[in-house]
């Protein structure tokens, strides 16, 4: 940002948001708490703590399907859009979910030994070369660890003082923690057969995240961020026809180095920025130009797309791009000029702009 | 010493340096990297958590900031080209994980006997 930090920067939007997900857990753990033991029929009967201990896991485990259907699904369909935009807080709210499971553990299971009960979750079970009896416990609190590093680190403070790249490659802790968190309830709670309900809405969530994972993969290789080609000189890639760009909006390509460029059209001239917004890496070229702004759809940051630059009183700058138009296909120089350079809109001819 | 003390130890000693850290970040450092976080000191408790997790890393930035270290085109080079690769690590680890837990489950009837599989340890 390029504003005094505060703690949070709420709006309406966000209190809303924060409101459905806060009666969303509620509602979830009141149910679980409630009325599950009468459904279910515990046999033999569990107390308040244990009880306690799975209506947290199991919405900890929850929360964090969704969070990871939130990304795939936006790539897919942008009418999932707005459920990127506070994504960060849903995160945070896992984080407390989890820890309060985890209290529960231990405070349970771990608390009524001379052994101090940390030394006990860590040293109790280590039977690490085994699947059955496998120390569980231990992949739960690798995944706490990452959620921690996750929260912890939400503040858009660590944006800007890690970088986004870091901070992006950090929040990709979020992965190998829902590998952890699927094994650690695999080989904890499924293993009791007493009923079969969870176990199908584990591999319903699960299996979810995976197809709409791998489906959001190939939609962006195969129609959003198509690859380059090669243009008529050996340096220059090739985008696409200067036709097929709408008034007011962006093609995206991947250059040969791996980078994404987004080719906008803004008043019948075209523009090349960076398609990674200087906040979090949202997709640019996804967004939308009003008076010459292009705005990122994840958090509504803007660009004039012919400097790359935010507009005052913010600071935050995009690399931009070199263009030429080759018998109406616009080519772009893959070496990008250096963050908020401008450059001269590259006016359409009749021919070309068709 | 346990394996377990040693490893309550370090994570006990990892947060008292991370302490030390956000001590001094917070009140030095922070105002000399940041100019946005000039004369903003209520986000500033917020931060601690993160310092004392990742202090080595929070001290790696600071010193690149300080001294004039930063790359700024570096900023704009975003890790989504591994999400590709990620999808495809996930399509395998979790289908193989749930596959693992549900073929070890015991799914012996209720009423079969117990079965002493080893010797107890003498009490």
């Amino acid at each position: 940002m390029s504003v005094k930090y505060i703690p949070v920067q709420w709006n309406k939007f966000k209190y809303l948001y924060d409101a459905v997900i806060l009666a969303g857990i509620m509602g979830f753990l009141w149910v679980f708490v409630t009325l599950t033991p009468g459904i279910l029929g515990y046999d033999p009967a569990i107390n308040p703590q244990i009880l306690n201990m799975r209506a947290f896991g199991a919405c900890a485990f929850f929360l964090m399907t969704f969070i990871l259907l939130i990304g795939p699904l936006a790539r897919l369909d942008a009418r999932f859009m707005p459920l990127l935009y506070n994504r960060r807080h849903m995160g945070v709210l896992t984080c407390f979910v989890a820890y309060s499971h985890a209290s529960f553990v231990i405070g349970w299971y771990f608390s009524f030994s001379p052994i101090d009960k940390y030394v006990a979750v860590l040293g109790t079970n280590t039977a690490y070369g085994q699947l059955l009896g496998f120390p569980f416990e231990s992949l739960g609190i690798f995944a706490l660890l990452c959620l921690t590093i996750l929260a912890a680190t939400s503040h858009d403070f660590w944006l800007k003082f890690l970088t986004p790249r870091i901070w992006k490659a950090l929040h990709y802790l979020i992965y190998p923690a829902y590998v952890a968190v699927v094994a650690h309830v695999g080989l904890g709670a499924l293993q009791n057969q007493q009923n079969q309900t969870f176990g199908i809405l584990v591999v319903l969530g699960a299996g979810s995240v995976v197809i709409l994972h791998l489906l959001a993969a190939r939609h962006e290789r195969t129609v959003s961020d198509p690859a380059a080609g090669a243009g008529a000189t050996e340096t220059w890639e090739r985008i696409c026809a200067a036709g097929d760009i709408e008034e007011g909006r962006a093609k995206v390509a991947r250059l040969a180095n791996g980078d994404r460029v987004a080719v906008f059209r803004h008043d019948g001239k075209l523009s090349a920025i960076a398609n990674a917004c200087a906040h979090q890496n949202g997709p640019l070229g996804e967004g939308r130009i009003l008076d010459c702004l292009v705005t990122c759809p994840w958090h509504g940051f803007q660009y004039d797309v012919t400097n790359g630059r935010s507009p005052a009183p913010f600071t935050e700058k995009v690399p931009t791009y070199n263009i030429r138009l080759n018998d109406g296909i616009v080519e772009v120089d893959p070496e990008a000029n250096p963050p908020g350079t401008p450059v001269e809109p590259l006016v359409i001819n009749a021919e070309a702009g068709r | 010493m346990t394996g377990a003390e040693t490893l309550v130890l370090l994570i006990q000693i990892w947060g008292a340096i991370g302490a030390v850290v956000a001590l001094g970040f917070l009140t030095v450092g922070l105002g000399q990297i940041d100019e946005d976080a000039r004369g903003a000191v209520t986000f500033r408790p917020l931060l601690v958590p993160g310092i004392l997790v990742l202090w080595p890393l929070v001290l790696w930035r600071w010193w690149v900031l300080a001294t004039g270290r930063d790359q700024w085109p570096l900023r704009h080079a975003p890790p989504r080209r591994s999400h590709r690769t990620v999808a495809l690590i996930m399509a395998v680890l979790i289908p193989l994980t749930l596959l693992t837990a549900f073929s070890i489950r015991q799914d012996w009837p209720a009423d079969i006997a117990p079965v002493q599989l080893e010797e107890g340890a003498p009490q």
